[in-house]
């Protein structure tokens, strides 16, 4: 993919692939455009320059092999936790029970059975996070593009969560390009972690993640581990040393 | 908590009759001889409601111009609040008039609608839509835009239509408002209709009043102001109670 | 509760001369346009239609500025202004020092809250217009039934957010007070006065349009003096010219009237956001 940005130059040189079923993570410092990136690839929002494609097709807005998973989880207060999971479906037309069933299923691997009637406002950070997840998952996609899904949670949930999404991964192993500001969570999580730089953001560099799978908790000890997160912090800090 | 329940109501029962007991020593005190005391007042209330067909005739003329106005202003202000929220252009052409509408007090332009439309049901009817359909306007658009743009961008990542987006996130999202928007509507209907009935008093309640009045019989005049105090009091609450069931999941963001 | 966020209007430059001013104007006409075009317009329009379409009840919009200026010039407008405004002034202080009180003690008291709430909620809600009879049932046609009136508009808004404002002010702010051994009059003047001055304010605010109201309903009901009396004479002549200037002067003074508490509040809450 090779894109720009317009007005203020938000992104420029952005080229890479994502392959399917791997698990990259873009990590940068704030203003680097990751956020800005996720959305372009999601369809969001337009590109000036450039070409998203997927399997060789250009993108022109969102489209039935993405699904996002939202920083703020984006949950509709009014409606129940099912009602929440079922909503991308019922929008693609998928008949009512049909879309029950499968929220079920959901509802049921994301660990919420029991809360199907529950309002958001009843559920907790970390729960009302795997809502999100749900109805993502929900709509079956080929890329499941997740905007610092964690970010808004308490270590312990995020660690939980992060456990939680690897498991489900294991067993789906669907493409995910996931966004995060947390190095720890970069390295735990992808198969290959994208470095960028900001104004404009740009690629530095795709870096691989060398570390067997399935990732438990204890490869964070790992020294393979323990490397590649120095050297992320290492070109993260330069980055913004520079900016002062 | 029982307890505190009946120290409450107490306290509002002490209240109120600290309130009669002042009024009665008011009336007792004055030379004010068109001053009724609060027994007269309540057996006048009872002969209304009870004897008089002529007062549930008049409440009716009048409750007309309030439910077809309040209908139109309903109709009127909701869709244009919908506009207002929605697309900006239109909110900002909108906004000057709104803002004008709000703090303008409608009664000086009643006799302006008199003039143009006569002393008829359809100058009561403008009337009480014009006290109402701006704070009906006002609290849709408040509350299309208090929908998390979050929400909606949420939504189109999921492929959803223009038209889904409305009926699905805009409009659920913007109920509370709307609904409180209605409940500040019909006082303010309420209100058009009073001024109505008070000024133009050719009809119904305002031509009670008028008789009342002009044969000092200031028991049934005291007795039919609460009645219409009461009957606003209870559609009020009756509209408070829908809006809280349709929105149970929602703080509160009024405007009026 | 009913309650509005205080906005407050962004600080102007100090460094606004008159050379920069015309462009200044330009500039926020150009920014605003919408906002601009559209009552511009909507003045063409009236002007277009007005002489289009011959209604009587329709002038022309150069019309009623016509009559406005004509108020303005004679002296007719200007008794009956200064009598509606003196019934707004006493009005709205009587309805202020009543409405601050209540509003206070039930703010600061629980049972003195529990026992008026539901008077306070009710008179707040119904329409405020309907004491008309009664207060002209008691006082005849006078100045007093007009200020009841206004009094009536006013003061309950004011009580609801004085009590919500007293009530909200951060516990933590009178535990400290309190560890430093204030009484209750210096926990008072200290920390709820002027903690609870914006939302104070809000219904300050609030209250003058209120009142701004109450003084023209009651007016056109009571119609013996004042803008309100003039307004009916005026419709009763068909003259809708005069009428509709009526209106933007009770207009006017509900604008100027709603600056003026602006900028009081402006200036003593400037701490707040």
């Amino acid at each position: 993919m090779r894109d720009n940005g317009g007005g203020v130059l938000a992104l420029s040189d952005i080229d890479f692939e994502v392959h399917d079923n791997e698990f990259v993570t873009i990590i940068g410092p704030s203003g680097c455009g990751k956020t800005t990136l996720l959305r372009i690839i999601a369809g969001l929002i337009p590109y000036n320059r450039g070409e998203v494609a997927i399997d060789g097709r250009a993108i022109t807005g969102p489209g039935p092999e993405r699904a996002v998973v939202f920083q703020n989880f984006a949950l509709m207060p009014w409606a129940d936790v099912l009602a929440n999971v079922t909503f991308g479906l019922e929008v693609r037309g998928t008949p009512l029970d049909e879309c029950r069933d499968k929220a079920k299923d959901l509802i049921k691997i994301v660990g919420l059975e029991g809360f199907e009637k529950r309002l958001p406002k009843e559920l907790s950070g970390g729960m009302q996070q795997r809502v999100g997840l749900a109805r993502a998952l929900a709509v079956n996609p080929r890329i499941l593009l997740m905007d610092e899904p964690f970010g808004a949670l308490d270590e312990q949930t995020r660690r939980l969560l992060q456990e939680q999404l690897l498991r489900l991964w294991e067993e789906q192993r669907k493409t995910v390009v996931f966004v995060t500001h947390s190095m720890d969570e970069a390295v735990m999580l992808g198969d290959r972690v994208m470095l960028m730089t900001p104004r404009p953001g740009r690629v530095k560099e795709m870096i691989d993640v060398p570390l067997q799978r399935p990732r438990s908790p204890q490869v964070e000890k790992s020294g393979a581990f323990v490397e590649i997160k120095e050297y992320l912090w290492e070109n993260l800090r330069a980055m913004q040393v520079g900016e002062s | 908590m029982k307890k505190r329940i009946v120290v409450d109501w107490g306290l509002r029962l002490a209240v109120f009759i600290a309130a009669v007991g002042l009024w009665e020593l008011f009336v007792s005190t004055t030379q004010n001889f068109l001053l009724p005391r609060f027994t007269d007042v309540a057996r006048a209330l009872f002969f209304l409601v009870f004897s008089e067909a002529r007062f549930w005739e008049a409440l009716y003329i009048s409750n007309q111009a309030l439910i077809l106005g309040f209908a139109i202003s309903v109709v009127v202000g909701i869709p244009l609040g919908l506009l207002a929220g929605r697309f900006r252009w239109m909110d900002r052409v909108l906004n000057p008039y709104v803002g004008v509408l709000l703090t303008m007090p409608v009664a000086p332009l009643i006799p302006i609608v008199i003039i143009a439309l006569g002393l008829g049901i359809a100058a009561r009817v403008f009337i009480v839509v014009l006290f109402a359909f701006v704070f009906i306007t006002v609290n849709t658009r408040a509350g299309v835009r208090s929908v998390e743009p979050s929400l909606i961008e949420m939504a189109k990542s999921f492929g959803a239509s223009e038209a889904q987006i409305w009926r699905r996130i805009v409009i659920p999202g913007a109920m509370p408002a709307i609904f409180a928007g209605m409940r500040i509507g019909l006082g303010r209907s309420i209100t058009g209709m009073v001024m109505v009935e008070l000024i133009l008093v050719a009809s119904g309640l305002g031509r009670l009043l008028l008789e009342f009045s002009g044969r000092m019989q200031s028991d049934l005049v005291f007795a039919t102001v609460l009645a219409v105090i009461v009957e606003a009091l209870a559609l009020l609450a009756g509209m408070q109670a829908l809006e809280k069931r349709i929105t149970r999941w929602a703080p509160d963001i009024s405007i009026g | 509760m009913k309650q509005e966020t205080v906005a407050k209007p962004a600080p102007k430059s100090s460094a606004a001369r008159t050379v920069v001013m015309p462009r200044g104007l330009r500039s926020y006409a150009c920014r605003n346009l919408p906002e601009v075009l559209a009552p511009l317009a909507g003045a063409v329009l009236w002007e277009v239609l007005g002489w289009s379409l011959d209604l009587q009840w329709l002038p022309p919009f150069s019309k009623v500025l016509e009559a406005l200026v004509q108020f303005v010039g004679s002296g007719v407008i200007l008794a009956n202004l200064r009598s509606s405004l003196q019934a707004l002034i006493i009005g709205f202080c009587l309805s202020l020092i009543l409405g601050l009180f209540l509003g206070s003690l039930m703010g600061r008291y629980r049972y003195v809250e529990k026992a008026f709430d539901i008077y306070v909620h009710a008179l707040f809600v119904c329409p405020s217009i309907v004491f008309a009879p009664i207060f002209f049932a008691i006082f005849g046609l006078s100045d007093a039934a007009r200020i009841a009136i206004i009094v009536v508009y006013a003061m309950f808004v004011i009580v609801i957010n004085t009590a919500t404002a007293i009530r909200t002010v951060d516990p933590s702010l009178v535990e400290m007070a309190r560890s430093f051994g204030c009484g209750e009059a210096q926990i008072f003047s200290r920390i709820l006065l002027p903690a609870s001055l914006p939302l104070v304010f809000a219904g300050i605010r609030l209250g003058m349009g209120r009142a701004v109201k109450g003084m023209i309903n009651g007016e056109m009901l009571i119609a013996f003096v004042g803008l309100g009396a003039l307004a009916e004479k005026y419709g009763a002549q068909f003259d809708a010219a005069k009428v509709f200037a009526i209106a933007m002067v009770v207009l006017i003074i509900g604008l100027v009237s709603n600056a003026l508490v602006q900028m009081l509040d402006n200036r003593l809450t400037r701490w707040a956001d």
